[in-house]
């Protein structure tokens, strides 16, 4: 396999089921995926997005697959993702487990990621900080609106 | 991409020179394929191996990630301007006389990069030299005739200058 | 006068290397020059769904686009040249695009032509490929087993060849006092020249001439093969290698991407260029070793190796190479037992198809793996039955009255005195006051260890009958015609294809000494199909070993003809000819003489010859040598292991080395030099990495980690002087022995700090975090 990533990120004062409904919302998700251009429902629990990275060596228009299998509302759900561009591709298989925690919900994410192209060859060993970074941003993002969604 | 011409000039080992390139170029491609100068060799792209080692305005640069708009206005001396055979620099007639080559692919390179180093530290031990060529990667030699070339050099050129009364 | 042969004498090569006036191949331009960019496969196994190339073509600047199904029918598959009989070889077809199928990473499905190399990638990022992506594979022993992914359906199990050479039985295993089992494996590694690979490709549409420029170590097989796979006649087609940056195997090999670059410019009337970049040289250039060992060794408790049982699984990538499937079976294979004297051995060998690069050549070809596995063996050896590594060495290398000495594989070499290297090896290191001190830094918390490795290496390729017999596709005999022009100076043609060797000094020095001309009046031709009639090329360590031998024989041919016009001009007896200096005289009166530029202008004139003899003074050799060349010598490296971290520092080194007669000793320590690096760079640091399934994860040099001048100390080296009887000057290969030699040395040394803290084996490199960890277990790899 290619990298493995693992990243725990803790949704302060939010219940499981607000991180949840944010999470799950298209609109939600589009604004925290950084510099997300496209991202359409292309069937069920099937989205199409198109998404600008630009970390060193990895740099350019990625076009993704996203799929959501496995779900268990609100405690856990699988997200296949299979990304395209130029530097290479991207395949993900995370899973994603909520769990309530005294601060407020702990997400966790385990992924299997690999990759071709560029990415693997000279990239490799940036795939696993720069998915933390990229990570990071996106869960920061959808606590504020899931904080903002519950009125916080 | 930005298409766009810019103007870049540099003076080459002494003579102005100057061309409308495209702003992504790069100035080992400015220097090879523009202005001929194809002594300098590109090994890695990726700035390892040196081998695209020239001085600009001075100090070792390599050349093969820097942009040539960077370059803009510097002055550059690739291998071409340091000695010919007829009266070769020290640092060239140490190469030559200590084996320090075999391909040569390196060559300039490397050499550009001790002239450098040697301004810096022109009294190196050998480890010095060793760390001194750290930027530079040579798959022929093993380096140890390297070394030995960069340390003949240094005594050439102190001896050159205590004659000189540079000292 | 005193003779060149045998002097230090500074390299001719040099002035114009040192003044930036050498022609590497992309420092030419052509008029109407084009550029390609080849688009590679991301996927180690992946069906080509579709490819479009529409946008690519619509790109400003862009001539030419081209598919394997464009090619299909036009260009032939690139086949490998070394069929070993009875491996029954299964040679699958590399395309040059592939058509349907990609099988590596870097497999090339498409080229773009343009009028620059930057409208030429960008180009090429246009082209988009649907892929359908297949199970893969990149572990050869992986591949071997009952439902790993196959990579050709004609291909079961994924074996491209099995070959088994010698026989052990288990009887010779079982009835023996100590047995010893272990893993040897030598990693992949990229020959990584400074310069990488290219080609430009001139066809004349008018004379229908093809001018071939590639990055080639033996311009004339890249035109026989290529030839054949351009469907273009040999007469045709010249091949011509420009100054080159370095080879070391990775430019043996017929590759596809000359072939396309010959296509497309015999396609598009134009001159087409193409030049590696780095990234693509560690996707898409041979790679080396990859050979994955298991050896059983039976011997006495008394230290004397009576069998050896190998089997190899040797990893040769997604095609077969140019000389791929040569490699394990004969370099390795018929070399199991090294310098020593044991009586049976046993090698099978498995090469085994992978989603990976073809493996070729690198440096040694063969004998680094086979000395890496036996030296780490007699090490291990030695351990088990308590008894010193040199002792076990001593009591069982073959001995300097056995030679010519035929070896367990039925290999007869030529001649050596092992005892006498490994002698001065122990004496230079002072090798017992090193174990004093290992015993007392250990004492101290600090843990050095002193590595020994005794090589053979086969070298000096070869006897043609021989390569017949073991399946190479052609003949390693050696051409030179020696042509002296009126005034008496020589070009000499040699079929050699030196890039960095100093051919054009050491071989002047075989002629200057024979002519007694100035130096300076010999001028040497090669890496040209066109002016060099014949040549196999520079690899194996061959290059003085027959081809200088084959320039000296010429040379000896024109020193004849000299005579015999010289004896008609002074109007003596032959017999009665001297020459001496560059002048021929009469015995007992040489005041009748003539001087070598005489004579040479004499024969041009052809004013006056003897009798029946042609005008003109030029003479052709093609020597075929009756045996190999076999060097050998000892290695001893001192290191030392930082237990708290697992950094290795190397102490010292001691390479005691013996290439037969040596014709310039700074050039032939320049050749020892740069294979300790290469070697020891094995075995401490670099390393191909791909994934179980056969991504890349290493392509570039900051992901390759290349040996560096401060990675070394001062190597401490010297010659032994055995002469090879099988040659004129009495030479051997040298351009291989110290990485044959210096694997093991650097490996044993790290196992020998590591041994008293229970640590027995760590696979190469030998790379601190993984040394960190064996110490940290105490016991076998992490």
């Amino acid at each position: 396999m290619g990298v493995e990533i693992k990243h725990k990120y803790t949704f302060k004062n939010l219940s499981k089921q607000e991180v949840w409904d944010t999470i799950q919302d298209p609109e939600a998700l589009q604004a925290a995926l950084p510099n997300c251009e496209v991202f359409e429902e292309v069937g069920d629990e099937k989205y199409k997005t198109v998404m600008k990275v630009n970390m060193g060596a990895i740099k350019g228009e990625f076009t993704a697959d996203v799929q959501q299998i496995d779900k268990s509302e609100p405690d856990s759900y699988r997200l296949l993702v299979k990304a395209r561009g130029k530097p290479g591709e991207i395949e993900a298989n995370a899973k994603m487990v909520l769990e309530e925690i005294a601060e407020g919900t702990e997400l966790s994410c385990e992924a299997d990621v690999s990759t071709t192209g560029l990415m693997a060859t000279v990239g490799q060993r940036m795939v696993g900080g720069v998915a933390k970074v990229v990570l990071g941003q996106f869960f920061k993002d959808i606590e504020k609106q899931a904080k903002q969604a519950a009125g916080q | 991409m930005n298409n766009e011409l810019v103007n870049v000039s540099i003076t080459l080992n002494g003579e102005k020179v100057s061309a409308e390139v495209e702003p992504r170029m790069l100035l080992i491609h400015f220097i090879r394929d523009i202005m001929n100068a194809t002594g300098s060799h590109i090994g890695c792209d990726t700035s390892q191996c040196g081998n695209c080692t020239i001085l600009v305005d001075g100090r070792s640069t390599k050349s093969c990630t820097v942009l040539a708009v960077h370059a803009d206005e510097t002055e550059v001396i690739t291998v071409e301007g340091i000695g010919t055979t007829e009266n070769l620099h020290p640092i060239q007639k140490a190469f030559w006389e200590e084996h320090g080559l075999q391909c040569g692919y390196c060559t300039p390179g490397a050499m550009m990069a001790s002239i450098d180093f040697l301004s810096q530290n022109p009294d190196p031990t050998d480890d010095e030299i060793r760390e001194g060529l750290d930027g530079i990667i040579c798959r022929c030699t093993g380096y140890e005739f390297i070394v030995n070339a960069v340390r003949s050099a240094a005594k050439m050129m102190n001896d050159d200058s205590a004659v000189k009364g540079e000292v | 006068m005193e003779k060149m042969v045998g002097q230090r004498i500074k390299r001719k090569e040099d002035p114009k290397l040192i003044t930036g006036n050498g022609m590497y191949l992309d420092d030419m331009k052509i008029p109407g020059l084009l550029h390609a960019s080849i688009v590679r496969s991301p996927h180690p196994h992946a069906n080509i769904v579709s490819i479009d190339k529409e946008k690519a073509l619509k790109h400003p600047g862009v001539v030419a686009v081209y598919t394997g199904k464009d090619l299909e029918g036009k260009i032939n598959p690139v086949p490998t040249s070394w069929k070993v009989p009875g491996m029954d070889l299964i040679e699958t077809k590399q395309y040059p695009l592939a058509i349907n199928t990609a099988r590596y990473v870097g497999d090339g499905v498409a080229m773009v032509v343009a009028d620059s190399k930057y409208t030429a990638r960008d180009a090429a990022e246009l082209i988009e490929v649907d892929y359908e992506v297949l199970p893969s594979i990149a572990n050869q022993k992986e591949a071997r087993k009952d439902g790993a992914p196959q990579i050709y359906d004609e291909v079961p199990g994924n074996v491209a060849f099995k070959y088994v050479a010698g026989e052990v039985t288990d009887e010779d295993l079982e009835n023996a006092e100590v047995v010893m089992k272990g893993s040897y494996n030598t990693q992949r590694v990229a020959p990584s020249p400074m310069e990488t690979r290219n080609s430009l490709a001139q066809y004349n549409p008018g004379s229908g001439d093809l001018k071939l420029y590639v990055g080639s170590q033996n311009p004339h097989i890249h035109r026989m093969v290529l030839s054949e796979v351009l469907n273009f006649p040999e007469h045709k087609l010249h091949v011509k290698v420009a100054d080159m940056g370095g080879g070391f195997g990775g430019k043996i090999g017929v590759y596809p991407d000359e072939a396309l670059v010959s296509y497309a410019s015999m396609d598009l009337k134009r001159p087409v260029k193409w030049v590696e970049t780095r990234n693509e040289h560690f996707q898409s250039a041979n790679a080396g070793r990859d050979m994955m060992v298991d050896l059983e060794l039976a011997g006495t408790k008394d230290g004397k190796i009576t069998a050896l049982r190998a089997v190899n699984h040797a990893n040769i990538g997604a095609y077969l190479a140019t000389f791929g499937p040569g490699n394990p079976t004969i370099d390795f294979g018929l070399m199991l037992s090294g310098a020593y004297k044991i009586e049976k051995a046993q090698c099978t060998t498995y090469g085994m198809y992978t989603n990976t690069m073809s493996v070729d050549s690198y440096r040694g070809a063969g004998k680094p793996e086979v000395t890496f596995m036996l030296e780490r063996a007699v090490d291990d050896f030695a351990r088990k039955i308590n008894m010193d590594p040199i002792e076990v060495r001593r009591i069982n290398f073959a001995s300097k009255e056995e030679f010519p000495f035929t070896n367990a594989q039925g290999l007869i070499y030529d001649s050596g005195d092992y005892v006498k290297a490994l002698d001065r090896a122990v004496e230079k290191s002072d090798y017992h006051a090193l174990r004093q001190k290992q015993e007392e830094l250990r004492e101290e918390g600090r843990y050095i260890g002193i590595g020994i490795s005794s090589y053979v290496e086969l070298s000096g390729f070869g006897p043609s009958a021989v390569a017949g017999a073991i399946g190479f596709q052609g003949g390693i005999w050696e051409n030179s015609t020696v042509r002296v022009h009126p005034g008496g100076t020589v070009t000499v043609y040699t079929g050699t294809s030196p890039h960095g060797q100093g051919h054009d000094t050491t071989f002047s020095q075989i002629v200057k000494d024979k002519l007694g001309i100035p130096y300076e009046d010999i001028n040497f031709v090669f890496n040209d199909t066109r002016a060099v009639s014949m040549g196999w090329g520079t690899y194996g360590s061959r290059s003085l070993a027959v081809g200088g031998n084959a320039v000296g024989l010429a040379t000896d041919k024109v020193v004849e003809k000299g005579r015999r016009i010289a004896a008609h001009l002074l109007e003596a007896e032959v017999e009665d000819i001297e020459f001496e200096e560059g002048v021929y005289s009469v015995r007992d009166d040489n005041s009748r003489r003539k001087t070598f530029q005489e004579i040479a202008k004499a024969a041009n004139f052809a004013w006056s010859l003897p009798e029946g003899m042609e005008p003109g003074l030029e003479e052709q050799t093609f020597f075929d040598p009756s045996n190999f060349t076999y060097p050998f010598g000892t290695h001893i490296a001192v290191v030392e292991v930082d237990i708290e971290t697992g950094e290795i520092e190397i102490l010292r080194y001691i390479a005691v080395d013996d290439s037969g007669k040596i014709v310039n000793p700074t050039v032939a320590e320049g050749q020892i030099l740069g294979g300790i690096a290469q070697g020891v760079g094995q075995a401490l640091w670099e390393g191909v990495q791909y994934d179980e399934k056969g991504q890349l994860q290493s392509g570039s040099f900051m992901d390759y980690a290349m040996p560096k001048a401060n990675f070394f100390p001062k190597i401490e080296m010297e010659f032994t002087e055995t002469l090879s009887p099988v040659n004129q000057l009495g030479s051997k290969g040298v351009a291989e022995s110290g990485t044959t030699g210096s694997i093991a040395a650097a490996a044993n040394a790290v196992m020998d700090a590591l041994a008293p803290l229970g640590v027995k084996h760590i696979e190469l490199p030998l790379k601190p975090e993984k040394v960190w960890r064996a110490i940290q277990k105490g016991g076998a790899e992490s």
